[in-house]
C-alpha cells in the first residue's frame, strides 16, 4: 500500500509543481499572508508580554505547529480538500473499479501548492521564534505526527458528509477553514462552549492546543491525551467515510 | 462456456426529496426509482456484447453493478467466478473498465506517468507491464503522443489512452460505458477497430454500452436492448441489424424548394422549403447511390448522412417486439 500511496502522491506533487510560476507565487503568497500574520502577534506581545498564561513563545509554537500540520496535510494528503466535491462528483466510481482501497487513493489525488509555503514558514517559525532546543525534535515531531493526523482525519469526516447532503461539498471546506482558524489562537481564548467546540468538532485542542502544553511540559498524561485522540479522530474518519461508502455502493442519493 | 451470468438482477436508487421551507427539515418525501428492473442473461467468453438503450434505460447501472461499483436491490450475478459487488477488489485484477465521460488519467501529466502508477494499483511486475505496454503502444498507434501532456490531446487519442489504460493488467473481461462518445467519425472509427481487433487477437470479452448503432455494428456480435430497466431484445446483431440497423437519415439543404428522389428502398421522412429529410434502407440502396442522385439534380447546398437515434431504434425493437 505504501509503495502505491507514495507513486500516487509523488504524481500529484509533480501535477502541482507542473506550473512553475503558479506555484512560486502561491508558496510566495502563503509566506507574505503568515509573515503578516506573525508580525501582527509580534506587535500584539511588544505591548502585552501574556495573553492568558501564554507567550510569544507558546505562539510561535502554536503558529510553528499548525502551519507545518497545513503543509504536511496539503502536500502529501492534499485531495482531503475537495473530496467532498469528488465524491458528489461520482469519481469515486473509476476508482471502485480498481483494486486498491479507495481512501488513500483520494487523498492522494492532489498535493497543494501553497502548502509549501506554509512549511518554509512554520520551520522558521519554530527554529527562529519558538525557544526550541534540538532536544525538543522527538517531542515536535511527535506532535506534528498527531496533529497532522488529526487535521486529515477530520477533514475526511466532514468530506464524508457528501454521501448523506449535496451541501457537504461548501460546509465540508467550511469547517476545514474554521478548524484551521481554532488552531491559529491561543487555547486561554476559548471557554464555555467555544472550548467544547474545540474539543470536539473542531479539534483544535487536539491538533495544536494539547501538543502545545505537551512541548512546554512533556507528560505521560498529555502524551496519552494526544495519542487517544489521535486514534479516536482516525477511527471516526473512517468509520464515517465507509458507512457513507457502503450507502453509496447501495445507491442512496445524498439529499440538497 | 458463460464467464458473466446475471439472474433477475435489480436496481432501485432511492433519494430523499425536501419539502421548501422549515417543514422540509422534519418531513421528508423518500422517492425509489426503478433503474433496473430484474433482468437476466449470460455472456459467454470471447463473446462481445452490446446493452443499448435510451437515456435512463439502464444500462450505465448495469454496468456498475457488473463491475463492483454498486450493490443491487436483488438478484444474482458472478463474473469470472465472482460476485461483483461482494468480491470487488479480486474481480478488479481481472476486469477493465473504460468510463466515457470520466477519465483515469492525470491529464496535466503525459499518458505514461499515469500507466506508470496503474501498473503499481495493479501489481503488474515491471517485465510484464514494459512488453504489454510496448505492444498495446504499436497496436493503437500511440508512440508519439505517450509523452504530451493529456490535456494537449485531441479527444479521440485520449479515449486511446483510456483504453490502454485498462488494458496494462492484462484483463480478460472490459466493460466499455459509451467509449465513442464526443469523438469525430475519424476517431470513432480508430476505437472501433482498435476494440475489435484487440479483443480479436487476445480473446477478450468485452461488454459495452453506447448510444451509437455504428458502435454496435462494427464492435459487437451481440446486443441486449434495455428499456425501463428491462431486457427488450437479446440477439445477435447480424439479425438486429437485418431488422433495425440497416437504416441511415439523409438531410439534404438545396436550392430548389424541394428534392425528390425515386430510388429503392428511400423514403422521404419531412420535409420544409429547401431541407429534405430521406430514411434510406441500406439494404435496398447505398447512400453513396443516393447522394449520387441528390447530387445529380443540382443545386445541393448540404447534405448530413446520420444513424436514426437510439431512442428511435429501440422503439422500433420495442414495437416490433409487441407486435409478435
Amino acid at each position: 500500500m505504501i509503495p502505491t500511496y507514495a507513486a500516487n502522491i509523488a504524481i500529484a506533487i509533480r501535477t502541482s509543481l507542473m506550473d512553475r510560476t503558479n506555484f512560486v507565487l502561491n508558496s510566495a503568497g502563503m509566506v507574505l499572508n503568515d509573515i503578516f500574520f506573525l508580525i501582527l502577534w509580534y506587535m500584539f506581545f511588544a505591548g502585552f508580554r501574556q495573553v492568558g498564561g501564554w507567550g510569544l513563545h507558546d505562539v510561535a509554537r502554536l503558529l510553528g505547529i499548525i502551519m507545518l500540520v497545513v503543509a504536511i496535510s496539503g502536500v502529501f494528503f492534499g485531495g482531503y480538500r475537495d473530496m467532498a466535491a469528488t465524491i458528489l462528483r461520482g469519481e469515486i466510481d473509476a476508482l471502485l473499479t480498481q483494486p486498491k482501497s479507495i481512501l488513500p487513493r483520494l487523498l492522494a489525488r492532489e498535493s497543494i501548492a501553497t502548502a509549501w509555503g506554509d512549511g518554509v514558514m512554520g520551520i522558521w517559525m519554530l527554529i527562529t521564534f519558538a525557544g526550541l532546543s534540538w532536544t525538543d525534535t522527538p517531542a515536535v515531531l511527535l506532535t506534528l505526527v498527531c496533529g497532522t493526523t488529526i487535521y486529515v482525519a477530520s477533514a475526511i469526516a466532514y468530506a464524508s458528509m457528501a454521501f448523506w447532503f449535496t451541501g457537504a461539498r461548501s460546509f465540508a471546506r467550511d469547517l476545514t477553514d474554521f478548524m484551521l482558524l481554532f488552531s491559529s489562537y491561543p487555547g486561554s481564548i476559548y471557554s464555555g462552549m467555544t472550548k467544547v467546540i474545540a474539543y470536539s468538532l473542531l479539534p483544535a485542542g487536539f491538533i495544536v492546543l494539547t501538543p502545545v502544553a505537551f512541548l512546554r511540559n512533556p507528560s505521560a498524561g498529555t502524551f496519552t491525551i494526544i495519542a487517544t485522540s489521535t486514534l479516536l479522530y482516525v477511527s471516526l474518519a473512517a468509520a464515517l467515510f465507509h458507512a457513507g461508502l457502503i450507502r453509496y455502493r447501495r445507491g442512496l442519493v445524498p439529499t440538497g | 462456456m458463460a464467464i458473466l451470468s446475471v439472474e433477475s438482477l435489480r436496481k432501485d436508487y432511492r433519494y430523499v426529496r425536501r419539502r421548501p421551507g422549515l417543514s422540509g427539515l422534519f418531513d421528508r418525501d423518500i422517492r425509489t426509482v426503478k433503474a433496473v428492473t430484474g433482468i437476466s442473461f449470460e455472456i459467454a467468453e470471447r463473446e462481445r456484447v452490446a446493452i443499448i438503450g435510451p437515456n435512463g434505460a439502464g444500462k450505465s447501472t448495469t454496468l456498475k453493478m457488473l463491475s463492483g461499483i454498486l450493490e443491487p436491490t436483488d438478484g444474482a450475478a458472478a463474473v469470472l467466478g465472482f460476485v461483483p459487488w461482494k468480491q470487488r477488489r479480486q474481480l478488479a485484477y481481472r476486469i477493465g473498465v473504460v468510463f466515457g465521460q470520466r477519465t483515469q488519467l492525470w491529464t496535466e501529466l503525459p499518458a505514461r506517468d499515469s500507466f506508470a502508477l496503474l501498473r503499481r494499483i495493479y501489481d503488474v511486475d515491471q517485465a510484464t507491464f514494459d512488453r504489454r505496454l510496448n505492444q498495446l503502444v504499436e497496436r493503437f498507434g500511440l508512440g508519439p503522443i505517450l509523452d504530451q501532456p493529456v490535456q494537449r490531446l485531441s479527444l479521440g487519442q485520449r479515449m486511446r489512452c483510456e483504453i490502454v489504460a485498462s488494458l496494462l493488467h492484462g484483463p480478460s473481461l472490459l466493460f466499455l460505458d459509451e467509449p465513442t462518445i464526443g469523438l469525430d467519425i475519424t476517431a470513432k472509427a480508430a476505437i472501433r477497430d482498435f476494440i475489435r481487433e484487440h479483443a480479436g487477437a487476445e480473446g477478450q470479452t468485452v461488454v459495452l454500452t453506447s448510444h451509437d448503432t455504428r458502435d454496435i455494428e462494427l464492435v459487437c456480435d451481440r446486443v441486449i436492448v434495455i428499456n425501463e430497466g428491462r431486457i427488450v431484445v437479446d440477439q445477435p446483431t447480424d439479425q438486429l441489424r437485418r431488422q433495425f440497423l440497416g437504416h441511415r437519415l439523409v438531410t439534404l439543404r438545396s436550392a430548389a424548394p424541394e428534392i425528390a428522389l425515386d430510388l429503392p428502398g428511400v423514403t422521404r421522412r419531412t420535409s420544409e422549403p429547401h431541407l429534405s429529410v430521406f430514411e434510406v434502407d441500406t439494404r435496398a440502396t447505398r447512400v453513396d447511390a443516393v447522394v449520387e442522385a441528390a447530387l445529380a439534380k443540382g443545386g445541393i447546398e448540404d447534405i448530413t448522412i446520420e444513424d436514426p437515434p437510439m431512442e428511435e431504434v429501440v422503439r422500433a425493437i420495442y414495437d416490433a417486439n409487441r407486435a409478435r
